[in-house]
């Protein structure tokens, strides 16, 4: 049983036994009841579009029609097959994890040197290293896209997988160096210092000491920047032209673009469109509930 | 550790080469071909400030400036106060707590793209979702083609983000709650604190961090706003959803009007940087008195 309220606790889903002991003292009991409920009935509203969502995607398109808020009786699962097929949906789908993985990797591995260069060689220029990126953080990407467009067209980038890579690597390192820097600014020098009286290079320490140190932080950076690259549309919709380049998020809006795209059809696109990232979250959760908080709390 | 200057320089190559090629570079061209008369890839002739004296004058233009504004603000208000006061309300119920901060990320981990759509659905002013329940919930006279009417389009396309959002907002400021000492809180019970009083008086202060960074975030996402108005109303009815960067990506890879859409992004770069260092300043020196 607690192994099993272990869980899920750990995906959110059961009060962790602390906290329970410590409302065994509450004293507002009935106020503190309506509280509860009214809250759980606000989460219930957010999710409400979510749940519309699956259960319209699940049913003809007359029925839908006549009551947009039916519950699916006769689950229409080749809704799903079709949109599946529509969206070409394992070939973007790998195009996907392709170019989200490794802007994740190249991003989160030039970042981390450049910041640990930062924060151990502390002089003017790598202040205003430091600086540069950070003002990048404001950069709406639209500033961006027109000039881009013809600075890959003339590196013949265009339609290619390095290019959008390359893109997102240069969009993604002002959030990494920012990020990095800041956490190797908490950490003491102690341990790079043992390492190098034990003879390792520069290399060998980045590698052996301040890689593993980092890795709480990695990973959070990891799981950001892939959420951002996942969900992006506009440097697929303007880079990657060929319908076998596509990543998910493009292929849900040229699969739907703007016609008039009946509901059977659109919600189960939009569905196959989400559901790898909930499925992310779900198993996530505590590193991405982690990392919404450290910049409230350590910023 | 004393790392030699040929170290320091080489570790932060890579990341340097890659920002000045693929961002700064593009930045730097992007001002420069707003001075010109390109169109699509071909260079154009230096044409001084031609493009943003036309673009005064461009009705669809200054539509996005206001539009970009007003969706700014509304967000940034309306999202903030929102998701403080479910943080608020999450911190006080911690038994249902992780839960229900779960159930309101899961907006924020879909697609712009799919929401949009999803919304679009929603909002579909024949026997739409939206629509029905509101007939159920006898509200029949306030029913709207949401998407379809220049008064309401803007803020149904905000509604959708805010939705989106809110969750993640409330998550920032409840872990600023929970960062706050328990001793903290214990004593403004003791001094009789509670509800909106010690709201005001510790919970407010003490948010300060969570504040700066959610007012810092929500700006920045609503000034580039796009994915929501490209899907749900392509900028209508009437401009009125139009936005700066609406207007940018339809100049530049609509019409390939490559100079006219790189100095509309002029535009928006510096209204980024001046709301951007404004919000810093005031939000810092909030931070410093308190």
């Amino acid at each position: 049983m607690t192994r099993i309220a272990d869980f899920a606790s750990h995906l959110g889903l059961w009060p962790n036994s602390r906290t329970m002991r410590s409302q065994s003292r509450a004293r507002h009991r009935p106020i503190r009841a309506i509280s509860t409920a009214g809250l759980v009935l606000f989460g219930l509203l957010v999710l409400s579009p979510i749940v519309l969502m699956f259960s319209d995607s699940l049913r003809s398109d007359a029925d839908v029609d006549a009551h947009p808020l039916g519950i699916p009786v006769h689950p229409e699962w080749h809704n799903y097959s079709a949109a599946f097929h529509e969206m070409n949906f394992s070939r973007t789908l790998g195009n996907t994890v392709l170019i989200t993985g490794c802007s994740a990797l190249v991003v989160a591995l030039t970042g981390s040197m450049c910041a640990w260069s930062i924060v151990r060689h502390a002089r003017r220029w790598s202040a205003i290293t430091y600086q540069v990126f950070v003002a990048g953080l404001a950069l709406p990407i639209f500033v961006l896209i027109t000039p881009l467009y013809q600075l890959m067209h003339q590196l013949n980038l265009l339609d290619s997988f390095m290019g959008i890579i390359l893109a997102y690597t240069a969009l993604g390192l002002p959030f990494a160096v920012f990020f990095f820097t800041s956490f190797l600014r908490s950490v003491s020098v102690e341990l790079e210092e043992a390492a190098t009286i034990d003879g390792c290079g520069v290399i060998g320490t980045y590698w052996h000491v301040v890689l593993p140190m980092l890795r709480p932080a990695t990973a959070t950076l990891i799981i950001f920047s892939s959420l951002s690259v996942w969900n992006d549309l506009v440097l697929p919709l303007i880079l990657l032209t060929s319908d076998s380049k596509k990543t998910v998020t493009l292929s849900v809006y040229s699969t739907i673009g703007t016609h008039s795209y009946s509901v059977g059809q659109l919600l189960p696109t939009v569905v196959l469109g989400t559901v790898p990232l909930f499925v992310i979250f779900l198993i996530l959760q505590r590193h991405i509930v982690a990392g919404i908080g450290a910049g409230a709390t350590k910023g | 550790m004393r790392m030699t200057r040929r170290a320091a320089v080489l570790l932060v190559v890579p990341a340097v080469a890659a920002y000045i090629v693929f961002a700064i570079y593009p930045l730097v061209r992007g001002i420069a071909v707003s001075f010109t008369d390109a169109k699509g890839l071909a260079s154009g002739h230096f044409i001084g400030l031609q493009n943003y004296r036309v673009m005064l004058r461009d009705p669809t233009i200054t539509a996005a400036f206001r539009n970009t504004i007003v969706y700014t603000i509304v967000v940034v208000v309306v999202q903030n106060s929102l998701a403080l006061a479910v943080a608020w309300w999450m911190y006080s119920l911690p038994r249902i707590r992780n839960a229900i901060r779960a159930s309101l990320l899961l907006p924020a981990m879909m697609a712009l793209v799919a929401v949009s759509y999803l919304w679009s659905f929603i909002y579909s002013p024949l026997g739409g979702p939206l629509n029905i329940i509101m007939d159920t919930l006898g509200l029949r006279r306030l029913e709207q083609v949401w998407l379809g009417d220049p008064h309401t389009a803007l803020m149904s396309i905000a509604a959708a983000y805010i939705w989106m959002y809110t969750g993640y907002t409330a998550a920032i400021y409840l872990s600023n709650y929970l960062a706050i000492p328990a001793s903290v809180m214990e004593a403004a019970m003791i001094d009789g604190a509670r509800g909106w009083k010690r709201f005001r008086t510790i919970d407010w202060p003490l948010l300060g961090p969570a504040l700066t960074v959610n007012v810092t975030l929500a700006t920045i996402g609503s000034l580039r706003v796009f994915d929501l108005p490209f899907i749900m109303t392509k900028g209508g009815p009437a401009n009125s959803t139009q936005t700066l960067s609406l207007v940018i990506y339809q100049n530049s890879f609509a019409g390939f009007e490559f100079a006219y859409g790189t100095a509309i992004a002029v535009v928006l770069l510096v209204l980024t940087v001046v709301v951007g260092v404004t919000l810093t300043t005031l939000l810092r020196r909030r931070e410093v008195a308190l």
